[in-house]
């Protein structure tokens, strides 16, 4: 069964929204404490990025559970000012998270998958997934 | 930094005690983004992770949980801990990223350097030893030839054909000059030492140096290495001889069971190891060149400037160091 979460994000109330139903929904997959923090903080730096830019958005949290391993899907989506240089965006240094790796390329490197599309006028969509470790 | 650091620190404890207590009484999702935050703050102010699970554990001990039982509240603590660190974890992600494909790109740029080099090693060769042979044994046939047509011809005709004879002698000496320019026939006959030793007559024969060759090296040495010592040691005293204003040069080879190591000392007016002032001899390969040849290899090349008590310079002395290849267990000593 795949459950699915729709969470409106327009304020920094709904960023601590949505890492609680995303850790919630990584615990209840099986992941462990430590990835489901990487995949609360994810969602947390997408959701930022949202209210920052976009001022409101939305974030969609899928679980996917039929596969093998199982896993959790992360889509952000907003009609704000999109990013006119995504290749740039995912560089470090871009943003304003500085130079430190955070932001989108930090989101990137949490997660197993990431794509970004955008287009300026039109918004962003960002689709991220993470899998659950197979126990050593 | 380190006076500044403490102070950073101590606000940062505040602000990380404040929130252990607030998560304990229960804050939850909240107090875990503000841990989060706290995490970007710290990353921002430079302290590492080890200040963090400092900062953590220094809090844990002064803040008691008042709800929950220990074990239970030093486990939740544990996730708050992880989400304060997690900024770091990105960073460090990062890192390893950058440093993987700078590893990458290094090897990729090695690689392409040693297989240009090795071409053009190959390609120089074979040219050095055609000018040397094929076309050595054509103007020796042309020597005879003009020799035959002396013998027949009377006494008075014989004397342009001696011109042809001495104009055939430059030639066969320029071919010879080239082509051991290109690639001495001495150091793949012979090897190193004797290539080096000839060398050094000719640039000493030219320019007046006293040239001296020392070496402890008495066995073949692989290609590579003896061509690579050969060019760095030929650029080098071609430049003493033409930039040092040196009276002396003392080369010396010496190899150990791992590596060769070779020295190269003038007695000239050395340069300022600032400038880049040595510049390719002809066709050579330059300081830099040098480096990049060695450090492809795995060697190092060292200058140093010389200089007497009073600050003017005395002499210029290079050092190469170049690993020798891994010999199989029971080769040794050979």
């Amino acid at each position: 069964m795949t459950h699915e979460i729709h969470l409106r994000i327009d304020s920094d109330f709904d960023i601590i929204v949505a890492r609680q139903k995303g850790r919630q929904m990584a615990n209840e997959l099986g992941f462990g404490p430590t990835d489901s923090t990487l995949i609360a903080t994810a969602i947390s730096e997408l959701a930022r990025n949202m209210v920052a830019y976009a001022h409101r958005g939305e974030i969609v949290l899928q679980s996917i559970d039929h596969g093998d391993p199982p896993g959790i899907l992360v889509t952000a989506f907003d009609k704000g000012p999109g990013i006119p240089d995504v290749v740039q965006a995912l560089l470090d240094g871009y943003s304003t998270s500085g130079s430190l790796g955070l932001g989108l390329p930090g989101v990137k490197r949490l997660m197993d998958e990431f794509e970004i599309s955008s287009e300026i006028g039109q918004g962003t969509i960002v689709t991220a997934r993470k899998w659950k470790r197979r126990a050593a | 930094m380190s006076a500044t650091a403490p102070q950073v620190g101590s606000q940062l404890a505040d602000e990380y005690e404040a929130m252990l207590q607030q998560y304990f009484e229960g804050l939850g999702e909240a107090a875990l983004e503000y841990a989060y935050e706290l995490g970007r703050q710290a990353l921002a102010d430079g302290l590492g992770v080890l200040d963090m699970a400092r900062l953590h554990h220094a809090a844990l001990l002064k803040v008691s949980p008042s709800r929950s039982p220990r074990d239970e509240a030093l486990r939740s603590a544990e996730t708050l801990l992880i989400e304060s660190l997690t900024p770091f974890e990105m960073t460090h992600r990062g890192f390893r990223e950058s440093y993987a494909a700078l590893q990458t790109s290094e090897g990729r740029y090695r690689e392409l350097f040693e297989k240009a080099h090795d071409q053009h090693e190959a390609v120089t060769r074979r040219i050095a030893h055609a000018l040397h042979d094929e076309a050595g044994q054509m103007l020796a046939s042309v020597y005879l030839a003009v020799a035959d047509i002396a013998r027949e011809l009377p006494d008075a005709g014989r004397q342009p054909l001696e011109k042809v004879s001495e104009l055939l002698d430059h030639v066969t000496g320029q071919l010879r000059h080239l082509s051991h320019e290109l690639r001495p026939v001495l150091l793949d006959d012979l090897g190193l030492v004797p290539a080096l030793e000839f060398l050094a007559q000719g640039i000493a024969r030219r320019s007046g140096l006293v040239i001296s060759v020392e070496s402890s090296i008495h066995d073949r040495l692989p290609v590579k290495i003896e061509t690579a010592l050969y060019r760095i040691l030929q650029e080098a005293l071609i430049n003493v001889s033409k930039h040092a204003h040196a009276t002396r040069a003392c080369i010396t080879l010496e190899r150990s069971s791992h590596a060769v190591c070779s020295s190269i000392r003038d007695d000239g007016i050395g340069f300022d190891l600032t400038d880049d002032i040595w510049p390719p001899a002809s066709g050579g390969l330059g300081l830099i060149g040098m480096r990049e040849r060695l450090m492809a290899m795995g060697g190092m090349l060292s200058i140093t400037s010389h200089s007497d008590d009073q600050g003017a310079r005395k002499g210029t002395t290079i050092e190469i160091i170049i690993p020798l290849p891994a010999v199989p267990a029971g080769e040794q000593d050979s």
